[in-house]
């Protein structure tokens, strides 16, 4: 009853990264397949060349950005709906609706949101007399990873939220009221009481977004391309265009090696941490 | 002098019913941010093309018109059956398997369970691009590119972690004494399988169902890599292409986006509380 979980799994993840792994040291180059050994030189390059370097710098920069602003922003959201909301249901259920999405969609959505020319953001600064602080959000090079930010910042609050919301609801109320008896209140009790429980929620959240955003792929591809030149090229963008844009495969799958042990080196602590101390 | 100004202040600030009306602003607020791209999405995607050059992108239509929706459809229809076609079978075969793999990972003990259970759940995180050029030439050599087969295939492979945990998460809470009862009554695994835990396991069916349905239905990296030609492209694939083509103004893009998130936002409203709990088990159970 295993086998067919066992069978899959194991062809298309442990099969498939190991083949992968062998293709990226290989001397393939050209359509057809070849595997004969021919050393690290792939990742070598890829070291001395511009655009990986950019889109690992792109990369790190999207995480430093993205990572701590969504737990922020995500908790803060946790707290407003914790104040015994009358409708808070209706609220969550908006928070959490651009999540439910595909990132084709919210990319096309931002594509409008982002148009320098027709485009909602800029229509609504110059209709209300704000023209002069409309940007080229996504065509100006320096704008651009902090207009993907924000516009990922709009599609995950609501989930990070979701996560923080059912840690804080997960701590015994006997403890709140507690602590409440004691005279905390507001600000000092959040800072107090309640943050410091929902540790491993925080921990979750920070996994979960990381990995996210060293395999984001769908949205930046569609909003920018990686552009304008390689000012939004992230990893996955430049593994994609390698392997099959220009069929460099040893390339692409050299990317893709680094891509996997950069999210191990977040995941295997995760798994570790909250599987050992169950048992 | 100022303590008692301060005083004020601090009385006002702690007044509960200013308090209230903040945070009731805040979140309102914030509804609309959330709103904002979804409206201004909504209302384009039913004006015709004057419309879009005298109306600004948030503002409804005076004469809307379903001519954008008519034309996307044309276009869309074919790769929105792909899409349906696909992801139903793909979620049918995920859920089947993961149910059955929770099951045995949560109630058989055998040496090395754990560590098998471990192998899965890492396929939860592993970044596809790993795989994406060994699954192209897996694909490639079985003749199935742009073939919704390669598609069925993939999504059920890659969707079994998450559905095994999250069976296997439900299965821990059914009482080791029925299965046990059962055990001494020389029932062979499979009949337990079928007789005991199946007819326990409709809310974990419904919850990896929505789940499933809506993860591999927003797809768009397997779609692209596999099945980007006019045969079996799915829904995500066509959309994509949109902005490229012949039809690239803003009202059509726009009604092609809401034909596409047509199914998840019906799926949301309708069954929100179980993709809810899909959500929550990837991140609280895990």
């Amino acid at each position: 009853m295993l086998m067919p979980a066992i069978a899959l799994v194991g062809y298309f993840v442990y099969v498939s990264i190991i083949w992968n792994l062998v293709v990226s040291v290989s001397d393939w180059k050209g359509l057809r397949p070849s595997y004969n050994f021919s050393g690290f030189g792939e990742y070598l390059d890829l070291m001395d060349d511009t655009k990986f370097r950019t889109s690992l710098t792109n990369n790190i920069m999207l995480i430093l950005l993205f990572v701590p602003m969504s737990l922020v922003l995500g908790l803060f959201m946790a707290i407003l709906l914790d104040q015994h909301l009358k409708y808070e249901g209706f609220f969550r259920t908006i928070f959490l609706l651009p999540f439910t999405l595909s990132f084709v969609v919210t990319a096309y959505l931002w594509r409008w949101m982002y148009n320098p020319k027709q485009g909602v953001i800029n229509m609504l600064l110059r209709n209300s007399g704000l023209g002069f602080l409309a940007q080229d959000w996504v065509t100006n090079p320096d704008l651009v990873m902090y207009s993907i930010v924000f516009a990922l910042l709009w599609q995950f609050s609501g989930y990070v939220m979701l996560i923080f919301l059912a840690g804080i609801r997960s701590i015994p109320e006997t403890q709140i009221n507690a602590a409440k008896l004691d005279g905390a209140s507001g600000f000092y009790l959040y800072r107090r009481v309640i943050i410091p429980q929902i540790k491993s929620s925080s921990f979750t959240a920070f996994v979960i977004l990381m990995v996210f955003a060293l395999k984001a792929f769908d949205f930046i591809f569609i909003l920018t391309g990686g552009g304008p030149g390689y000012s939004s090229e992230i990893l996955s963008l430049t593994m994609y265009e390698e392997a099959f844009a220009i069929t460099n495969f040893t390339t692409g799958s050299a990317i893709a090696t680094i891509m996997f042990f950069l999210v191990m080196l977040i995941v295997l602590p995760y798994l570790h941490i909250t599987y050992r101390r169950k048992n | 002098m100022s303590s008692t100004r301060f005083d004020k202040f601090w009385e006002i600030y702690n007044s509960e019913r200013l308090r209230r009306g903040l945070l009731y602003l805040v979140l309102i607020v914030m509804v609309f941010w959330i709103l904002l791209p979804l409206w201004a999405a909504f209302v384009t995607a039913f004006k015709s093309q004057q419309d879009l050059q005298t109306t600004a992108p948030y503002q409804p239509s005076p004469s809307p018109t379903l001519e954008p929706l008519r034309a996307t459809f044309e276009i869309m229809i074919r790769p929105l059956f792909n899409s349906l076609t696909f992801t139903i079978f793909a979620t049918i075969f995920s859920c089947l398997i993961g149910s059955m793999a929770g099951f045995i990972l949560s109630r058989i003990q055998f040496k090395g369970s754990e560590t098998v259970f471990l192998l899965i759940i890492v396929g939860i995180f592993i970044p596809y691009q790993a795989v994406l050029v060994p699954l192209f030439l897996t694909m490639a050599r079985l003749g199935l590119i742009n073939n919704l087969l390669a598609l069925v295939i993939t999504h059920t492979a890659f969707g079994i972690p998450i559905c095994t945990l999250l069976f296997r998460s439900f299965y821990e809470e059914i009482p080791e004494s029925l299965i046990n009862a059962a055990i001494v009554d020389g029932a062979g695994i499979w009949r337990i399988y079928r007789k005991i835990v199946l007819p326990l396991s409709t809310l974990p069916f419904i919850v990896a169902t929505v789940f499933q349905f809506t993860n591999i239905w927003n797809d768009f990296l397997f779609g692209l890599i596999l099945s980007s030609g006019i045969n079996a492209q799915p829904a995500s694939v066509a959309l994509s292409n949109l902005k490229g083509s012949q039809v690239a103004l803003w009202h059509y893009q726009m009604a092609g986006t809401l034909w596409y998130s047509l199914p998840s936002l019906l799926v949301y409203f309708f069954l929100g509380k179980y993709l809810m709990r899909g959500f929550m088990t990837g991140a609280l159970k895990g």
